[in-house]
């Protein structure tokens, strides 16, 4: 498949008025207050300033979109700040507890380890064939995986999930943001002709990675597949063994995170190999929300297809009238379409029925899980700079 | 003298056993399922010589360790040897595996048809063979368990037996496998089992190694 990968080129959709759009960001806005500044948030001057920053920086970037009409440029700048400050928070948060970014086998075992989303998958067989969590941490404090508060942390998820269908790998994961910001980096792409087979990447991974949880009982993609674990903890290697899952650790992440991304213009963790997002994508066939072409208008000069960043349109799929099951939902195959044939579209709608509002009933869950998560995030990481410059 | 009760104790042994089994077996013989013909029969003949060559591993096993008289406690040195090679070997034959199915869907993957499945001949009978010895040579903990109490019967004849029934009640597990014959094959499944075989494969050759080289394994 050949692609030409650019950056979107934008459509410039007429801008709506300043009070229109102030409006709009209203709702979110609150949300940003109400998320960053909840009780139980710590109240220290410097926090206060990142929870401030956070909340303004995250609805000026909703007003940007409400303004523009365009969406991928702004929530690119969110998604690239959470990739960027997760490790910032999170390394500087580990380092204090434990002295080190390394984590002994020991304490996975013991559950103390900070819940992760990406092995949900991996637990599913082993947890219903023996109601056992393999699973290496915790998310209650002091350790230990409770049973209760895995299943309401997994409840929380599938309700998103319902939301934003694969649209989770756009607004809410913290570990798509550094390829895409990389992938942002150069003016073109180096790397044109992409084999797309290796879109059933992630699918191979979650297959491997699941039967073997099952058949070791422990997270297979935490112990041996993560390229995350090179910017958050690693195993801590005191046998050979433990140095080749961190050298495969690192090997990953350099070259599916920074070097591929650079040469494709793509993100191509995301596409070809993380695991939860193939999950992500059968929950797109029951999302509301989804991308589609409009037949009517299209001519297919593939500036959609060469500007989707995860390879989740093919000429088929043009043809079609719709993207593929992987589609992220972050909106560059609709800003760059010169035609505005590409629309958000809420299912069971006319193609062309007010596209916009589809835009808005879906930005509006999905920028409110963005601060939840992303927001929080983003301000741990700026409490953490300013605790260092100030 | 082994009596019907313990040869029943082996089947019990072994359906007890059997979810450990096939969370072991799965890595195996899931990926290397899905990259053969569509069909219940053909996946029964499948199974049975996976199965078969299975049985084998586990025979092969308990004689070899019976004459050695070390089918309780094999030496740790020799077993992490053995497993480390057990391992690079299914490695190998899972590389090879991936590797010869590359050709699979060369006439129809490219519509969206089911695929007929062409030049599968070599390993209809060697690819599940080699597999099904590799696994059953593998000391799972029901294998282990299974030679606990195999190694207390009169003979080397009787703990065979007892073997073979607890493979008996093992294989019951296997059963439903033979539902993957009613999966579709496209280009898309195909190459996900590929893929999925060469990583796995990745996995045992990491172990394997490391265990040649005589380091334990990380954490246990």
């Amino acid at each position: 498949m050949a692609t030409n990968a650019q950056s979107p080129r934008l459509a410039r959709p007429e801008p709506r008025g300043i009070g229109w759009s102030l409006l709009l960001t209203l709702p979110i806005a609150v949300w940003s207050l109400l998320m960053l500044f909840r009780p139980g948030m710590d109240t220290n001057p410097k926090s206060r300033i990142a929870a401030a920053l956070t909340a303004l920086f995250m609805t000026a970037l909703f007003f940007m979109m409400m303004r523009t009409g365009n969406t991928y440029r702004w929530r690119r700048i969110f998604f690239v700040s959470v990739g960027v400050l997760f490790p910032v928070g999170f390394i500087y948060n580990i380092v204090s507890m434990r002295g080190t970014m390394g984590i002994p086998v020991e304490e996975m075992i013991a559950g103390r380890t900070p819940f992760c989303f990406m092995p949900i998958p991996l637990l599913i067989l082993p947890a219903a064939l023996t109601r056992t969590l393999v699973f290496p941490g915790s998310i209650v404090p002091g350790g230990g995986a409770s049973g209760a508060g895995m299943a309401a942390m997994v409840g929380m998820w599938l309700a998103m999930t319902l939301v934003l269908g694969k649209g989770w790998c756009s607004y809410a994961c913290f570990f798509g943001g550094i390829e895409e910001g990389v992938a942002a980096i150069p003016n073109r792409a180096r790397i044109h002709k992409i084999d797309p087979r290796w879109r059933y990447g992630p699918w191979a991974v979650l297959l491997a990675m699941v039967l073997l949880s099952l058949a070791l009982f422990e997270p297979a993609y935490c112990m041996w597949l993560c390229p995350f674990k090179a910017v958050s903890e690693y195993i801590a290697a005191r046998n050979l063994i433990g140095l080749i899952q961190n050298a495969i650790f690192v090997l990953l992440f350099a070259g599916l995170v920074i070097v591929l991304p650079f040469l494709t213009k793509k993100r191509t963790q995301c596409s070809f190999f993380c695991p939860f997002g193939a999950f992500q994508s059968i929950f797109n066939k029951i999302s509301a929300f989804e991308v589609k072409i409009d037949k009517e208008r299209c001519k297919p000069c593939l500036a959609c297809q060469n500007a989707c960043p995860n390879l989740s349109l093919s000429q088929e799929s043009i043809a079609r009238g719709e993207t593929l099951m992987s589609c992220m939902k972050c909106g560059a195959c609709v800003d760059t379409c010169p035609r505005q044939a590409v629309v958000w579209h809420i299912k069971g709608t006319e193609i062309a029925w007010k596209p916009e509002r589809a835009r808005l009933m879906f930005l509006y869950g999905a920028w409110a899980i963005a601060v939840m998560f992303g927001g929080t995030i983003i301000y741990g990481g700026v409490a953490t700079i300013l605790h260092f410059i100030a | 003298m082994a009596t019907p009760v313990v040869f029943g104790e082996a089947l019990a042994l072994g359906l007890a056993s059997g979810p450990a089994c096939i969370a072991s077996c799965g890595p195996v013989l899931v990926p290397s399922l899905l990259t053969e013909h569509t069909g219940l029969r053909y996946h029964a003949r499948y199974l049975s010589v996976f199965l078969g060559a299975r049985l084998l591993g586990y025979l092969l096993f308990a004689v070899v360790a019976w004459e050695l008289g070390a089918l309780v406690s094999l030496p740790p040195a020799p077993r992490v040897l053995m497993m480390g090679a057990v391992n690079v070997l299914l490695a190998g034959v899972l590389i090879w595996y991936a590797w010869s199915a590359r050709s699979l869907c060369g006439r129809s993957c490219a519509g969206e048809k089911l695929v007929n499945i062409e030049g599968t001949k070599n390993r209809r009978a060697a690819g599940p063979a080699a597999l099904g010895l590799l696994t059953g040579l593998s000391l799972c903990p029901p294998f282990v368990a299974a030679g606990v109490r195999a190694a207390e019967q009169g003979s080397v004849a009787q703990a065979l037996l007892f073997f073979f029934f607890f493979f008996i009640g093992t294989s019951v597990w296997f059963m439903p496998f033979i539902s993957f014959g009613c999966i579709a094959r496209n280009e898309a499944v195909i190459t996900v089992a590929r893929m999925a075989m060469a990583l796995i494969a990745l996995y045992y050759a990491s172990l394997g190694i490391a265990m040649l080289i005589g380091r334990k394994a990380y954490g246990y």
